[in-house]
């Protein structure tokens, strides 16, 4: 079972939700490159300048660790990403988890997306000449929480450290794809986990993605926001584990 | 609402103080926000009260919000120094650097959101950032410049090898042999050699004066060009006195061209030639001009055939033949084929058991 992160984070998202499932499964999770403890010099701008560079990353992940029939967990962008993976390689996943998943966030005629182009003109734009609001992400934090010590022993890791550069190229990325025509191309049996009052991706966005992934069905959370990972991880594993 | 004992502001020391202040509850909804964040906004607190959070940031602002730093509140607990943009309702954007914490579990749970105006510190930020881009244009054109001063230096150590070989071999042998008549012919040819070298040098701190700007540049001015292709001929000759070297001119037309540069093609072709082919066999040069203008060059040697992956690349400068640490900068052929374009013409090679450096100019028409 593959976990893969989304846009803003790394790998740690998934630490309250992976390890659940470390008893019937082999369980994988990684960082992206330019995410947590990622290789940075590895990045090429021009195989990561849309969603196939990723996906042919995860292939690469899956091709390494023999994978078959396996099962992807991807939040956010991951969730196309593990689309467009899973339909490079339809033997390697059989199963795809897509959490708060997106084919575009730009609306169309018939389609909402949640962002007009300007919106996305203008986060581009933001997220490129404001690299300073990854700033908190970026460094190594090391963060006293003096009301709770134990958390100590975690806190001399770092959490979502970004590579702001990237992350802004990331962010082009996710924010120009179109990945609807790929929907109903995906083979594999398929959970969507949406939330309520997520400003990324509309519960009608989730209901788009369940109406043209052909084997899908789709839970919605008691949880808000576009991090159910962390915020509802009880809810994200039960709904996971009714699912398989 | 219910003010938490900690967290509301109202009546309380933070409710006018030179900073934005918003409480905000486990579902991201905001619980209390101070009157100075309300300013900012232009908006009312009781209208902000009950609301999303993520609701007061500009886009991009409530992007980096939901998908990196509430997830960090819900790791660490803090976040601080972030620079991010409030929305106020007319529009305007506020430079905001914000800290937050994160208290409580489950329903309980309250993140607190500090903002101070920051918009000079972002000006200073984004200046810093223009510097360091600056910074970094300024420094790759430092290496470029770096790298073409390295190829420079090859290109005159290059050009400077077959000259002095020829000189060093000549005084070889005054030192063994002194008898009059060679003696003669020897410092004739190193006679020549000095020549080269000095006209090379020359050349070369031109280049450099003109920062090695913009290719080979030819002296059509009319020069003896059949002396020059002998002269490294014979210079070749001297230098590798073992080898039969077959030289072939007919040399009837003329042709405008910078002689002293055709001799370095022809040195070049030849010193190739010379270091790849079969020792056991002859290397030949001909020379031909088939009308006013039209001159062809060519030097055959037999041995190994040049790999079908080397011949592609086989003009670039810095590309090596065969063994390695074998003589040569790997520039011999890339010069040869500079001065090939510059006369326009073109530099090929055909390989089989015969290994053939054909130059030609004008260059051959292409069809289509």
């Amino acid at each position: 079972m593959v976990f893969a992160h989304g846009f803003g984070c790394d790998q740690t998202m998934w630490r309250h939700v992976a390890p659940q499932f470390a008893d019937r499964f082999t369980v994988v999770t990684f960082d992206y490159v330019g995410a947590g403890g990622s290789d940075v010099t590895a990045y090429d701008p021009d195989r990561y300048r849309t969603l196939d560079g990723y996906a042919q990353d995860v292939v690469e992940i899956g091709h390494a660790l023999d994978l078959n029939d396996a099962i992807f967990v991807g939040h956010s962008v991951s969730a196309m990403i593990g689309a467009l993976a899973a339909i490079r390689a339809p033997a390697m996943f059989g199963t795809l988890v897509m959490v708060c998943p997106s084919p575009r966030y730009v609306d169309d005629v018939g389609y909402p997306g949640g962002f007009s182009q300007a919106d996305i003109d203008e986060l581009i734009a933001a997220l490129e000449e404001n690299p300073l609001a990854w700033s908190a992400s970026m460094a190594p934090a090391i963060m006293g929480t003096p009301d709770q010590p134990m958390l100590g022993a975690e806190l001399t890791e770092s959490f979502c450290r970004l590579d702001p550069r990237i992350a802004s190229d990331f962010a082009r990325a996710i924010f120009s794809a179109d990945n609807r025509a790929d929907l109903p191309k995906v083979a594999a049996r398929t959970l969507i986990l949406q939330c309520r009052q997520d400003i990324l991706a509309s519960e009608a966005i989730g209901a788009y993605v369940r109406d043209h992934v052909p084997d899908s069905e789709m839970v919605v959370l008691d949880a808000t926001g576009h991090c159910p990972n962390l915020s509802a991880p009880d809810q994200v594993v039960a709904a996971m584990r009714a699912f398989l | 609402m219910t003010p938490d004992r900690d967290a509301g502001p109202a009546g309380s020391a933070v409710e006018d103080a030179p900073c934005g202040y918003l409480v905000m509850d486990h579902l991201g909804r905001v619980v209390s926000v101070n009157a100075t964040l309300s300013r900012w906004l232009g908006i009312p607190a009781a209208e902000l009260e009950g609301g999303e959070a993520t609701a007061i940031f500009g886009l991009a602002s409530a992007v980096v919000f939901e998908t990196s730093l509430l997830p960090l509140l819900r790791l660490q607990h803090e976040v601080a120094g972030v620079s991010l943009d409030l929305k106020a309702r007319d529009g305007a954007k506020v430079a905001v650097m914000m800290s937050a914490d994160t208290r409580g579990e489950g329903e309980e749970r309250l993140t607190r959101l500090v903002m101070l105006k920051a918009g000079a510190r972002r000006d200073f930020e984004r200046e810093l950032l223009q510097a360091r881009a600056d910074a970094e244009v300024r420094l790759s054109l430092a290496q470029r410049q770096g790298e073409l001063r390295e190829q420079f230096v090859a290109v005159l150590g290059h050009d400077l090898r077959n000259p002095l070989a020829a000189m060093s071999s000549g005084v070889r042998m005054l030192s063994r042999r002194p008898g009059e008549a060679q003696e003669a012919e020897i410092l004739r040819l190193m006679q020549g050699s000095i020549q080269r070298m000095s006209r090379l040098i020359d050349n070369v701190l031109d280049f450099a004066r003109n920062r090695l700007g913009g290719g080979i540049v030819l002296d059509l001015r009319s020069g003896d060009l059949e002396a020059a292709i002998r002269q490294a001929v014979d210079e070749l000759r001297a230098a590798e006195p073992d080898r039969a070297v077959r030289l072939d001119l007919s040399l009837a037309h003329d042709v405008p061209c910078d002689v002293w540069r055709i001799g370095q093609l022809v040195s070049n072709l030849l010193g190739n030639a010379l270091a790849h082919g079969d020792p056991e066999e002859p290397v030949s040069v001909e020379a031909t001009t088939s009308a006013p203008g039209a001159l062809e060059i060519s030097v055959c040697n037999r041995g190994a055939p040049i790999p079908l992956g080397a011949l592609e690349k086989l003009f670039d400068p810095f590309v090596k033949l065969g063994t390695e640490g074998r003589k040569g900068l790997g520039l011999g052929l890339y010069i040869a084929s500079e001065i090939a374009k510059a006369h326009g013409g073109l530099l090929v090679v055909t390989s089989g058991d015969v290994i053939r450096f054909t130059f030609r100019m004008p260059a051959p028409a292409v069809e289509g």
